[in-house]
């Protein structure tokens, strides 16, 4: 057996996120808009008729926004495949998820800024059950990954050389590490319940919010850090030569957390959709009291997502800066 | 477990919530040792200010029907809260019967409201 060879990785990974992506567009993405119905604009409450009037200039809007998108990414296979710089593939495929998510969430409020009377709900229900961390957030799980990137970080250290890159281990440990916080801030996460069907809003909710604490999870730590340990150990190992198994184990690790994560999204999704299909959706109103966060995310989580983000990007964008100065 | 929470009500914020955690405890609906949430979280979920709900927390343990415990946060006590005498017991009960003779019903319209209001508070209470 002989060991997986780089450009046939960077295919397969090519071939695998054209399928699956090219799937969420199809199957998700398209028609997000009206996920919660007619009488919804990306979950935000919009008059009747709204789809034969603005509705049509706005659905217009996102799908143009998702089709840049897609034709940008598309573009840009398109040039690896020409030039066969498959080096790349990892910046291809890295920058659409780390673009295409801010953006969504940017379209997301600037149509809720627009659009969005979000009235407030009257009566406002609460909840008196505690949502405590360790109901949310496995400790050991955390410990373990926290375990395994300082695993990881001895090998390198001990073997890293003077000429490694560790712009790319750096970047790997600040994403599943700064996660931590972040999957706690998740958990604060909320919106006002309306009086009516409180306890059927509470558990959607509830889903919600363990649904994007999985996802997150599995996407952003458990699969950085394996693709960090596997990375670490192959290197550690490589003076040895290690067997090709090696390498493949490393390798089907790395696909195995991420078809994992893939499958999770897409049943979360599903699951999600049928809890909630009838209810409104929780952004479409706001607290009676006043102060009320757009989305109904809480500031704690807003400020870790722009220290988190702001640091993925600053640790690709410098690199890109070096080289051009 | 919910509370139910108007923004017309005449009362405040802290007091609805104060009132509607005694009726929740009053039902054996919350019963003792159960946590409340904490003060930070009831204040991001109903967005409003942390210190309505520390309020509302402090007026409940001085009443003596919470016990805050550092780390654990806010536990429902037992339901004998501290002992009060009978004159301060029944001045709540004493403002209520003089609103409804000032509103115009009459002795027997009054014990019956107050034994439809208990039997419910009791039926609730039994159910749980």
């Amino acid at each position: 057996m002989s060991a997986p060879s780089e450009v046939g990785i960077y295919i397969f990974t090519i071939c695998l996120l054209v399928t699956v992506l090219t799937y969420a567009l199809v199957k998700y993405l398209w028609n997000q808009p009206l996920q919660n119905g007619p009488g919804y604009f990306l979950g935000i409450e919009v008059p009747a008729g709204f789809y034969e009037g603005a509705g049509r200039r706005w659905m217009t809007g996102y799908h143009a926004t998702l089709a840049v998108f897609y034709l940008v990414w598309a573009v840009a296979l398109g040039a690896i495949v020409l030039t066969r710089r498959w080096d790349m593939t990892p910046l291809w495929a890295g920058g659409f998820a780390i673009l295409l998510v801010p953006a969504m969430l940017g379209f997301e409020a600037w149509a809720r800024h627009k659009l969005g009377a979000d009235p407030p709900v009257r009566p406002v229900a609460l909840a008196l059950e505690s949502r405590r961390l360790s109901d949310y957030i496995s400790w050991p799980a955390e410990a373990l990954a926290v375990a395994l990137v300082g695993f990881s970080w001895w090998l390198l250290l001990r073997h890293g050389g003077k000429h490694f890159d560790w712009l790319t281990p750096l970047t790997l440990s600040w994403g599943a590490l700064g996660l931590i916080p972040g999957k706690m801030a998740m958990v604060r996460v909320s919106w006002p319940l309306p009086a009516e069907r409180a306890e059927e809003h509470y558990r959607f909710q509830d889903a919600a919010r363990r649904y994007w604490i999985r996802v997150s999870g599995i996407f952003f730590e458990w699969f950085m850090v394996v693709v960090l340990l596997s990375g670490a150990l192959i290197h550690a190992l490589s003076p040895m030569r290690p067997a090709p198994m090696w390498r493949w184990l490393a390798l089907a690790s790395c696909f195995a957390v991420w078809g994992y994560g893939m499958i999770a999204m897409f049943r979360g999704q599903q699951q999600l959709k049928a809890m909630g299909g009838d209810l409104r959706p929780p952004g479409s109103w706001k607290t009676p009291f006043g102060r009320s966060s757009c989305f109904g995310r809480g500031r704690a989580f807003q400020i870790w997502f722009a220290i988190w983000f702001g640091g993925i990007l600053a640790f690709i964008v410098y690199p890109l800066c070096k080289a051009r100065f | 477990m919910f509370l139910t929470l108007q923004d017309n009500d005449k009362r405040p914020i802290y007091q609805q919530i104060t009132d509607g955690i005694k009726d929740l405890i009053a039902r054996g609906e919350l019963r003792e040792g159960m946590t409340l949430p904490s003060v930070r979280q009831v204040a991001g979920d109903l967005g409003v200010n942390l210190n309505t709900v520390a309020v509302a927390y402090r007026q409940l343990q001085d009443e003596g029907f919470v016990t805050v415990r550092h780390g654990a946060g806010a536990v429902i006590s037992s339901r004998s809260p501290h002992p009060v005498n009978q004159a301060e017991l029944y001045k709540p009960l004493h403002t209520a019967l003089t609103e409804l003779v000032l509103r115009g019903l009459s002795g027997r319209e009054i014990v019956e409201a107050v034994r439809e209001q208990l039997a419910q508070l009791q039926q609730k209470g039994a159910t749980r």
